[in-house]
């Protein structure tokens, strides 16, 4: 008797076991199964395009066409690096003695403070382009790298004064209360000792806000035209009025890709807490 | 320096970021909702017109209600599978497992690709005559063979929801997956022990003591699908008719296809102000919690 309902919660077991595997090749399935066949098209002729069969002959042609003129995708991805990398340099620096304040003292309206700063990132970001647009307009700043930096630093900044802060209440004060005690000034103890304890956490929060900037579309779709335009609107040029070339978009598409894949692995760990501000660790 | 003030000093560089590039911007939408101004017409800004587009856009723009709609089933829709998802899939990877740790080793390729890409990709994968989604859709369901997914309102915003759930439910598994990391397994053992089975232990002991974490990724979502435009643009354009023309891409069409700017503007606050009330909850919620500010 004992021994059959024993066989019976075994079997029980197996079809769990089975259900769950199924479950999770299925969600393995749905997440690579995009970005696999973005590569493979990447790769593949114009004839071979909607050929559904992973047998083709592969050719390099794509990334060469796409770097070629009329398309000069190159432009473009060095209007994102600059952008992501200026915004990235710009932000840090603030956003790390903000999150040092907020975490070494107590003063005035700090909570009103920090609530503002926090909530910011909540807001529409089609919200904030209209004024900028109008105001770009005005000083004959549309189309430059400029005009993305200073509206990519509205989205970044919140975010980095957030992750810094997450960051910096978790070193210990010791060294620092040491150094101030031995007449260091402040901004001395910042730099020669809290900096360089900080430093991975530094390093996370600017490869999260370079992500970010990269990846940021709203701003340049409205924002540029053709000196500044980035990657994530360059793809939408392969969009012709002679049809969709996606074989192109393909390869731009892998070419946008990659670095952010090998960025965001590298700080896999803190991702999660970038986005939900510490509120899960 | 005086910490006294050297603290408010070291603020202040952050503090001219936000107050320049967030703060001026919502102040200038703000005025700008309130006059009449139409770039068609004139470069400057027009005369005051007091609350006259937002009483337009509450009663008198099929094209605002039609967005509102549109966008109230996006976020029901797209927040309710990110979480349920999410929390499924966190659950299934607490496990250890060959499976498991591959498919958590992927989970964070998906957000790290742009969303403007990610709607891209879906217009091709859903292509009405070759695309691979289409094709593999009819083959699994013959009744679907040649589908036009994007030329139907109502499939076209549930690939819509597809796209931007591809990119949330493995990112937000992650965050369900930190949650329960943190969880005691004291109590989960315990129940166990008093011969609870599993399903009992998942109702009655591990979700309630999660509950704080899906509060988070049902907001933050909430938040993210309210703000959602990327997609629209690159992968139904607002179509067919109106039928994924969500808030935010209403926003934009008014603003750089009509160039309203007065009309633009108000639309945008009236979205602003549902994220704000959101934000205000959300922030009340984990700052709550020891460690905030």
């Amino acid at each position: 008797m004992s021994g059959t309902r024993a066989a019976a919660a075994r079997r029980r077991k197996l079809v769990v076991k089975a259900v769950e595997s199924a479950i999770l090749l299925l969600a393995l399935f749905l997440i690579l199964f995009p970005i696999v066949w973005m590569a493979l098209t990447a790769f593949k002729r114009p004839v071979d395009l909607f050929d559904l069969t992973v047998t083709f002959t592969p050719t390099l042609d794509n990334f060469r066409t796409i770097f070629a003129a009329p398309w000069n995708i190159g432009a473009a991805v060095w209007n994102s690096t600059v952008v992501a990398g200026l915004t990235v340099l710009i932000s840090i620096p603030c956003s790390t003695l903000a999150a040092y304040a907020f975490s070494r003292f107590e003063m005035r309206f700090k909570g009103a403070l920090f609530f503002t700063i926090l909530a910011t990132q909540f807001i529409p970001a089609v919200v904030v382009v209209l004024p900028f647009y109008l105001l770009f307009r005005d000083l004959g700043l549309l189309d430059t790298h400029l005009a993305l930096v200073i509206v990519n630093l509205a989205i970044v900044t919140p975010f980095a004064v957030w992750m810094l802060k997450g960051f910096l209440d978790a070193v210990p004060t010791e060294s620092e209360e040491a150094a101030l005690v031995d007449g260091a000034t402040r901004l001395r103890v910042i730099l020669d000792i809290v900096v360089p304890m900080v430093w991975p956490g530094v390093l996370v929060t600017a490869v999260f806000c370079f992500i970010l900037t990269w990846n940021e579309f709203l701003f340049a779709l409205i924002l540029t035209r053709d000196d500044a335009v980035t990657l994530p609107v360059g793809i939408t040029r392969f969009r012709t009025e002679r049809g969709d070339l996606w074989e192109l978009i393909a390869a731009a598409g892998i070419l946008i890709s990659i670095p952010m894949f090998l960025l965001s692995s590298v700080i896999q760990r803190h991702f999660v807490r970038g986005m939900t501000g510490g509120a899960v660790k | 320096m005086q910490d006294r003030r050297l603290k408010y000093v070291l603020i202040l560089p952050a503090a001219l970021l936000v107050l320049g590039t967030t703060i001026w911007p919502l102040a200038v939408s703000l005025v700008t909702s309130f006059r009449d101004w139409r770039l068609t017409r004139s470069l400057t800004p027009g005369p005051f017109i007091g609350s006259e587009h937002y009483v337009t856009a509450l009663t008198d723009d099929p094209d605002f209600l039609n967005a509102l709609q549109v966008t109230a089933s996006f976020v029901a829709i797209d927040v309710t599978l990110t979480v349920v998802c999410a929390l499924g899939l966190a659950l299934l990877l607490r496990r250890a497992g060959v499976l498991h740790s591959l498919t958590r080793a992927v989970l964070i390729l998906p957000f790290a690709v742009s969303p403007a890409l990610v709607g891209i990709s879906f217009r091709f994968m859903f292509n009405a005559e070759m695309g691979v989604f289409t094709w593999l859709a009819g083959t699994l369901v013959p009744w679907l063979k040649g589908y036009v997914w994007l030329g139907d309102p109502v499939a076209s915003l549930l690939v819509l929801v597809f796209s931007d759930a591809w990119r949330w439910v493995p990112y937000m598994t992650l965050v369900v997956l930190g949650g329960l990391s943190a969880l005691p397994r004291e109590p989960e053992e315990a129940a166990r022990i008093d011969g609870a089975s599993e399903w009992q232990v998942l109702r009655d002991v591990t979700l309630p003591a999660l509950l704080p974490v899906l509060a988070v990724v049902a907001i933050l979502k909430t938040v993210f699908a309210l703000k959602m435009f990327d997609q629209v643009v690159t992968l139904t354009g607002g179509g067919p008719g109106q039928s994924t023309t969500t808030l935010a891409y209403l926003v934009y069409s008014i603003a750089f296809r009509w160039y309203d700017m007065g009309y633009a503007s108000a639309v945008a606050w009236i979205l602003t102000a549902m994220l704000v009330f959101l934000a205000v909850w959300y922030m009340k919620l984990i700052l709550r919690k020891p460690g905030g500010a």
